[in-house]
């Protein structure tokens, strides 16, 4: 076959799956060329000896049978989990709907914007070469790394010897503001915790909400706003933010005031 | 309301149960299994029904036969090693439907048992089952342009083994 290109094409014209202007191309070909039309008419004998000698099989009744009974079987079952738990499930769904489209109402202006604003933002850092801006392991060159480039300085700590080894920081933009991330990693996980100076007001204990498979503690002291995003285990994730919480108080007030 | 998605399951699917048990047969290349694998098929077909609700372009025969081909493959994983594209076992195949020269059934059908499965099954589809390109493509989820091309290069295989055949 000297047109191994038009091979598959007959078979589509053959098949009447060739678009109509391929068609007429290959009809114009077909016209001129011999070899093509005997290509052509040996598939047509191939398929005529595929009708007759390719068996087809009848589904045996027995198989039949079992696959109506297995029906049937399942339409019962369905049945009685319908009647019975539709009506309760509805009830609780809607209950579930009136309740959270209220605490929605509350939250969703405020809180739940920023802590999507810090998802964003972590999942954002994950991308090739956004992780960090500093790269150290050092809390003694991210932490003077921020002089400058923020009105304030975080506090850095390394918990190496706890698992949780700092991996550097970076400058974000959250909430409308340029705040501190700063990068801890955790076996292959990463933890990005956003900080930055908060209203003083009352401190309070790690809100969470899990998005996408990521988890977010939030907490404020007297001084910052903590953010903690990781797509680590909630628990694991809830141990760092302890051992944080721990150092900042035994650091006394973050050890930053503002243009250190 | 149950006894009519019954009614539905009935209408939709059991009318091609013969062709499930076509595509399972020569998957399988053994009556047995293939019985097997249209059971787990339809079980599975029961439990997904909600989500098929035929719109246009979706034909039934090709959603069943699509999950009938996932479960063949599955099936095979768990109990055989070597998979579908074991050599054929001539002692496990015997055609049942009987008519026309058996002499070139024999040998067609015998080379359609050993084509690769991917090739055997473009085969089953279009020409035993007479799905478009487009179907073939959602049932074995290669894109139609791959369809096309499979489709040539299985039907110069059978083509080649029926002249083999013929200068013997």
């Amino acid at each position: 076959m000297s047109h191994p290109n038009f091979e598959a094409q007959l078979d589509a014209y053959l098949d009447g799956e060739l678009a109509a202007g391929d068609a007429r191309a290959l009809e114009t070909h077909l016209a001129e060329c011999p070899e093509c039309v005997r290509f052509r008419d040996r598939r047509l004998e191939l398929r005529a000896a595929i009708v007759t000698g390719i068996p087809t099989f009848p589904a045996p009744a027995a198989l039949r049978e079992r696959v109506q009974a297995a029906a049937r079987a399942n339409a019962r079952r369905r049945f009685t989990m319908q009647t019975v738990w539709r009506p309760l499930a509805l009830a609780a769904s809607l209950a579930v709907v009136a309740f959270g489209s209220w605490t929605l109402a509350l939250q969703r202006a405020a809180g739940e914007t920023l802590a999507d604003d810090v998802l964003s933002s972590h999942i954002r850092s994950l991308m090739p070469g956004h992780l960090t801006d500093v790269l150290s392991s050092d809390q003694h060159t991210v932490k003077p790394w921020f002089n400058g480039r923020l009105d304030f300085s975080p506090a850095v700590y390394d918990f190496a010897g706890r698992g949780y080894p700092l991996l550097g920081g970076r400058i974000d933009y959250v909430g409308g503001r340029p705040v501190a991330a700063l990068v801890y990693g955790r076996r292959q996980h990463m933890i990005n915790v956003f900080v930055w100076p908060a209203a003083r007001g009352p401190t309070g204990g790690p809100e969470r909400r899990t998005r996408q498979g990521y988890h977010e503690l939030h907490w404020t002291t007297g001084d910052y706003t903590y953010w903690v995003v990781s797509d680590l285990g909630l628990a694991e994730l809830q141990d760092f933010a302890q051992l944080l919480r721990q150092a900042d108080s035994t650091a006394g007030a973050p050890a930053a005031r503002p243009g250190v | 309301m149950e006894s009519s998605a019954l009614a539905r399951f009935d209408a939709v699917v059991l009318p091609h149960l013969d062709a499930a048990y076509t595509l399972a047969r020569y998957l399988t290349r053994n009556a047995h299994d293939a019985e097997d694998v249209v059971q787990d098929a339809c079980l599975r077909a029961l439990k997904y029904f909600d989500g098929f609700r035929g719109e246009p372009g979706t034909s039934a025969r090709a959603w069943l036969l699509a999950i009938v081909r996932n479960t063949a493959h599955s099936w095979y994983k768990q109990h055989r090693t070597d998979g579908l594209a074991v050599e054929f076992d001539e002692s496990e195949h015997s055609p049942v439907v009987t008519n026309g020269q058996p002499e070139a059934r024999e040998s067609l059908g015998r080379a359609l048992d050993r084509l690769a499965p991917e090739f055997r099954e473009v085969i089953v589809l279009r020409e035993l089952q007479g799905l478009s390109y487009k179907e073939i493509s959602d049932v074995t989820g290669v894109p139609v342009g791959t369809v096309m091309s499979r489709l040539s290069r299985a039907r110069a295989r059978l083509q080649a083994a029926l002249r083999e055949e013929e200068v013997r």
